[in-house]
Order: C-alpha cells, then sequence, then structure tokens
C-alpha cells in the first residue's frame, strides 16, 4: 500500500513513523514545500500538484488547519481514502465541506485523527466504565492545557485567519472527543472564551459546559496558561471514580500517564468516608498512535469504515466547538482583558 | 501495553501479620521444616530463575539460605522429597486456619485488607484485558483461603482448584483455562519453575497469570536480610526478587503485562523490628525515617510503591501465542 502524506511537521513526521512501523507499506510519498528528502527517507514533492494519484492508495492530511479542507475534499475525490488530523478544518463550514465531499463517494474511508482516546489511561478508563465495576457515569471534568511557550504568538495554531480558532479547536478538542467517547453525544449549555494572557485574537483559554442526552454535564478547561502542563480527566460514577492524568509524550512534560481507580465507600465500611482506597495504573507505553494508523490501514484492508475518528465523531465535536464559539460570541464576543 | 500500579490506602500491620502475634506460628513452621528435613534433604545447587550456581547468604533459625547471584533471589538451601514436602505444607496450612493461632482472630481484617484487594485486582485486569466470566485455574495448598472467595464472586465461570502440592497428578486440563493465579504460590513451592509450567499448561494461548509473592528486593527484606522475621520456611521458602520473578515467567512463555509492587507495610515492618530488636544495625537515613511521623513514612512508602521497591510484588502475564 503506498501512502501520501500532505503536510511534514509534527504530526506529518509521527505518522510518518507510525507507517515505517508497518510491514505492509510500500512507498510513502511527502508533499511539503519545507520537507528535506534525505532526512524525511522518503520522496518529498513540493506541491499537490505534482502528485500521481494513480499510484497513490491512501492520504494522510497533516497541514496546517487553513488547507485541510481543501487537501481532504481533493484526497477524497483522487483516491476515496483519507486520514485527517485534528480539526477536521477551521470551522464548521471547512468540515462540513469535506462531509459532502465523502457523502459524495460511495465506499470512501475516512479517519480523523483523535488519537487521545486511544492512550491507555483513557482505554483503560473505558473498559472500567464498560465493564460496569464503577456504575453509571455522573459527571466528567477535564483540564487540558499548556503553557504556550517563547513562540506561541508566532504560531499558525494562533493565527486565526489559518487557524481558524485558539486553544480549544487545537487541543481542547481532543478532551471533547473523550467526553463523547464516554458519553455520547453532548450539547453545549454555557461557555466562556477568554484572550486573557497571549493578546494573539484567539482564546487562550476556554471553559465550556455540556450536557449529555441522558443530562449527564461535562465540564472542560481548555487553556494555553497553564503553566504546568496538565492533563487530567475526571469520571465520577455511581460506584466509584477514576481520575486519569499526565500523558506519554516525547517530552514527558505532561507527566507519568497514569488511571487512579477509587471506589465509593458505602456506610457500613470501616473507613473513613472521603478517603476511599484507591489503586493506580502507572502506564509505560502508549501505542495510541500505532493504533490509529492501523484502524485506518485495516479499515482499507477490509473495505470497512474505520473505527475510530469517524465522520460522525468528527461531526459532533465540531458542532460543540461551533456551538461554544457561538455562545461565546453572543455574550460579549472573545473577553480581552 | 505495560503497566504498574500502586496502591493508596493503609491498615496496620498488626491487622494482617502481627508480628509479635506470628512469632509462635513462625517457630511451628521452623520446627516443622526441621523435622521434614530430617526425613530427607536435597540440596539445591542451581537458581530456579537462571541455573546459575547459587551463592551463600546466611542462616535462619538452623536452616540454610542460598542467593541466586544473577537475581539476587533467596532460596532455602536443602529441601525434602517433594510427597514430604507436600505434607509439610499441608500441616503448616492446617496449623494457620487453626484456632490456636493469630490468624483466626484477624481473619476478618486479612478478608477485607489482603483477600478481597487481590479480587478487586484480579477482577480489574480481566476488564482492562477484556476478559469476561472467564475460568480461572487457582494453585494453592488445601484447603485455600482465597478459593471460596474467588468462587463466591462469580466473577468467573469455573474456578478449578490446582493442588500444587499434587502437580505430578494434577488433571490435564491443557490449554482450556483464560486465568491462573498464584497468590504467594510460587514463595513456597519445591519447584517454582515446574509450578510455572504446570499452570502454563492450563492456560490458553493469550491466558492470563496473575502472581504474588513477598519479594527479596523490597524495601523490609533488603534492609533487614536475615533478621526479617517474616523470611522463613516454608511459607518462604522461595523469596525472589522482582527481577527473579519477571525472568522466571518470561523463561515460561509469558509476556508481562504488569510488574508492581504495591505494597504498604514495608516501613512499618522495619520499624516493628526495630522496635523489638533495638541493635538492629541501621544507616543514620533510616534511623531519621523511622523517628519521623507517619506522614514522612506514608511518603517514603509511596516512594517504594511507585519505583517497585516495596516487597510485595504483584505481576500478570499474558501466555503468549
Amino acid at each position: 500500500m503506498n501512502c501520501l502524506i500532505f503536510g511534514y511537521g509534527y504530526m506529518g513526521q509521527i505518522r510518518h513513523e507510525a507507517l515505517r512501523r508497518r510491514n505492509d507499506i510500500g512507498d510513502v510519498i511527502i508533499v511539503d514545500p519545507a520537507a528535506n528528502s534525505s532526512e524525511a527517507n522518503a520522496t518529498v514533492l513540493r506541491s499537490a500538484d505534482q502528485v500521481r494519484w494513480d499510484n497513490v492508495d491512501a492520504a494522510f492530511v497533516c497541514t496546517p488547519n487553513d488547507v485541510t479542507a481543501d487537501l481532504c475534499v481533493e484526497s477524497l475525490k483522487r483516491c476515496g481514502r483519507v486520514f485527517c488530523e485534528k480539526p477536521p478544518g477551521r470551522n464548521w463550514d471547512d468540515f462540513s465541506r469535506i462531509a459532502a465531499a465523502a457523502d459524495a463517494i460511495p465506499g470512501h474511508i475516512l479517519s480523523f485523527g483523535f488519537n487521545h482516546r486511544l492512550h491507555p489511561c483513557v482505554q483503560s478508563a473505558k473498559a472500567l466504565i464498560a465493564g460496569g465495576q464503577l456504575g453509571d457515569i455522573l459527571y466528567i471534568k477535564g483540564t487540558y492545557g499548556k503553557s504556550g511557550g517563547a513562540r506561541y504568538r508566532e504560531s499558525w495554531r494562533n493565527k486565526r485567519e489559518v487557524s481558524g480558532g485558539g486553544i480549544l479547536l487545537d487541543q481542547g478538542i481532543h478532551m471533547l472527543d473523550i467526553f463523547q467517547f464516554f458519553l455520547g453525544p453532548l450539547a453545549v449549555a454555557d461557555a466562556v472564551l477568554i484572550d486573557s494572557f497571549w493578546d494573539c485574537g484567539v482564546e487562550d483559554n476556554a471553559f465550556v459546559l455540556m450536557r449529555g442526552e441522558q443530562g449527564v454535564p461535562a465540564f472542560l478547561h481548555s487553556s494555553a496558561t497553564l503553566w504546568k502542563h496538565t492533563f487530567r480527566l475526571e469520571i465520577g460514577c455511581r460506584d466509584g471514580y477514576v481520575v486519569a492524568s499526565g500523558l506519554l509524550s516525547k517530552t514527558g512534560s505532561y507527566g507519568r500517564e497514569q488511571l487512579v481507580i477509587g471506589k465509593r465507600q458505602f456506610e457500613d465500611e470501616a473507613l473513613a468516608l472521603g478517603n476511599p482506597r484507591e489503586e493506580v495504573i502507572h502506564f509505560d507505553r502508549d501505542d495510541s498512535w500505532d493504533k490509529e494508523v492501523q484502524d485506518f490501514i485495516d479499515a482499507i484492508k477490509e473495505g470497512r469504515p474505520s473505527t475510530h475518528g469517524t465522520l460522525d465523531e468528527a461531526r459532533s465535536v465540531m458542532k460543540l466547538i461551533r456551538d461554544a464559539y457561538a455562545i461565546s460570541e453572543r455574550m460579549k464576543g472573545l473577553v480581552h482583558r | 501495553m505495560m503497566w504498574s500500579s500502586e496502591t493508596r490506602r493503609t491498615f496496620p500491620l498488626s491487622s494482617v501479620k502481627p508480628l509479635e502475634g506470628m512469632t509462635p506460628y513462625r517457630d511451628y513452621c521452623l520446627e516443622a521444616t526441621h523435622e521434614s528435613l530430617r526425613k530427607s534433604a536435597l540440596r539445591r545447587e542451581e537458581s530456579p530463575v537462571t541455573g546459575s550456581r547459587l551463592e551463600a547468604f546466611g542462616e535462619i533459625a538452623g536452616l540454610e539460605y542460598l542467593r541466586c547471584p544473577d537475581t539476587d533471589s533467596l532460596f532455602l538451601a536443602s529441601l525434602p522429597d517433594t510427597d514430604t514436602w507436600g505434607d509439610l505444607l499441608k500441616d503448616v496450612n492446617r496449623h494457620r486456619q487453626s484456632p490456636t493461632t493469630f490468624h483466626a482472630e484477624i481473619a476478618p481484617s486479612r478478608r477485607e485488607n489482603v483477600h478481597l484487594p487481590k479480587l478487586d485486582w484480579i477482577q480489574s485486569v480481566l476488564v482492562l484485558e477484556g476478559l469476561h466470566t472467564p475460568s480461572l485455574v487457582e494453585a494453592s495448598v488445601p484447603s485455600s483461603e482465597f478459593l471460596p472467595i474467588l468462587r463466591e464472586s462469580r466473577i468467573f465461570s469455573e474456578v478449578v482448584a490446582l493442588d500444587e502440592t499434587e502437580l505430578a497428578g494434577a488433571p490435564k486440563l491443557s490449554g482450556q483455562i483464560d486465568a491462573a493465579a498464584l497468590l504467594e504460590s510460587l514463595d513456597r513451592a519445591h519447584d517454582p519453575a515446574l509450578l510455572v509450567k504446570v499452570v502454563a499448561g492450563y492456560l490458553r494461548p493469550g491466558g492470563l497469570i496473575f502472581v504474588t509473592s513477598l519479594v527479596s528486593s523490597g524495601f523490609d527484606f533488603a534492609l533487614l536480610g536475615k533478621r526479617n522475621l517474616y523470611l522463613f520456611p516454608p511459607d518462604r521458602t522461595n523469596c525472589f526478587s522482582l527481577t527473579g520473578l519477571e525472568v522466571l515467567l518470561a523463561r515460561a512463555g509469558f509476556e508481562l503485562l504488569e510488574v508492581s509492587t504495591p505494597g504498604v507495610l514495608d516501613v512499618e515492618i522495619v520499624r516493628a523490628h526495630v522496635e523489638r530488636d533495638p541493635s538492629i544495625p541501621l544507616s543514620v537515613f533510616e534511623r531519621q525515617l523511622m523517628a519521623r511521623g507517619g506522614e514522612v513514612q506514608g511518603s517514603f512508602q509511596t516512594f517504594l510503591q511507585q519505583n517497585n521497591m516495596s516487597s510485595f510484588a504483584r505481576l500478570v502475564g499474558r501466555k503468549k501465542r
């Protein structure tokens, strides 16, 4: 199977590495005006015009957000098998163009990169809750944030015309996907978005309150002013709780990935109420990238839709972001401090 | 996926294995072991883990222990024949469960703090691995305290009891069972490698093995050495290091999923030993640690857990396909 990667930045290189680890991938061609052929150890094309589509079995779109929709639509039309990094476009309109192109191509295979739901701490939480050990979910709270960094203001991710939005669209989208992984479709009840520190014209903090179809509440704090990098997902259930935190990443800056599992204490237990025993699982390996690529490649081989990062899941998460931005706009617009 | 675990819960040493209360039981075990060795004694020359020649370690109440040079695991130097050993284990097991030992008094606490957390652990791992109502074999010395708990849990479709003292006559259920539990079994096994091999034979490819053990690499064993009153046969005939257990399971064809030491009692065990025998030599750091309050000791215990340096070990392996 021959693959094409549009964009050879951080994500393009991660996808390339995941493809290299497989033995069923033939040629990988990279399309990026800035990529170096010898460093990438692959054929590099400078523009999409140079692509010979008859030799391409699948395309990975790992570009800045402003060209994502165009390349997804083109790739869907040309080869029908597309893996698109999050976010699926800058906004609802971009996403709708991708969705319309997909709908027009019978048998297409389209996956979106929401790898966080495949991290071991999230997968384990999902398995425990699905296994009924903790009872029904009562609420979910998620905090996901980074400190920005010295070149934050220069990054394309924070230029509205390129990215379409700020930290909510860039990083918060992962947590929203995780919320819906546990609760199904959510609706935004309220949102406060603020450009509080970086002054880039896009939100650097987003507070989004949501509700599931069964009324279960979920709350997200997505931030670019968390001076200590943080990933923390709390799920409260009738008979216990889980707290997933830390992320196995290249830099390790989010801390050791772990899952705390606590069981609700009952009145007849001798232990002090409010301080239940907890088990903490520490994970040593993140295979979320490999799992994601494997699901996409397997879907192609088996002629079935992908299991993760489906068009419906992408639609659902982009609706939340659209609605959060709309509510924020209605409430005096983006607050500048 | 590979993981390790820590446990955030506390209970006193006295509620599960009080040092003073244990002394008569320990004396009984030592005398019974001496008695069995008077009937027959086979010297162990090679490490049950790596096959390397065992080295001197020291004596516990006149019983010699040897050390594996590759893994620092400890082994009783001489064992009687397997039949005599089996009789010894059964005798000690009966004694432990009789009203004459301290175990009867703390049975409810042991159930709460020892057995049920182990059941929780097994259940959680089964869920994480997507095994629903699996079959399970428990290797133990009859009658097992844990077997009724396993059966009452209704987690398993079937719980098979494997008498670890009768491995030669074990029923043939080759490759059918989903999971196996060896809870401190390896610590007393006449031939631990054989026990793991027999249990592996029960498991289907992809089946899980759950092992708990007290390990020589843990804090209290490493610090107290021969003075550790919990190091005695037959219960601790083998005192593997954590590495020793890992090697043992890997050599038997298991891919390790979990390697953890979620023990909560190391510091308290050392403190109890020092209170009982103030002549136990401690470094300045160790004396400071023993003198500090529960919060500091708790933090240190957490450190031991997080870095696989506690003496209570938990491992999960998956039989390779």
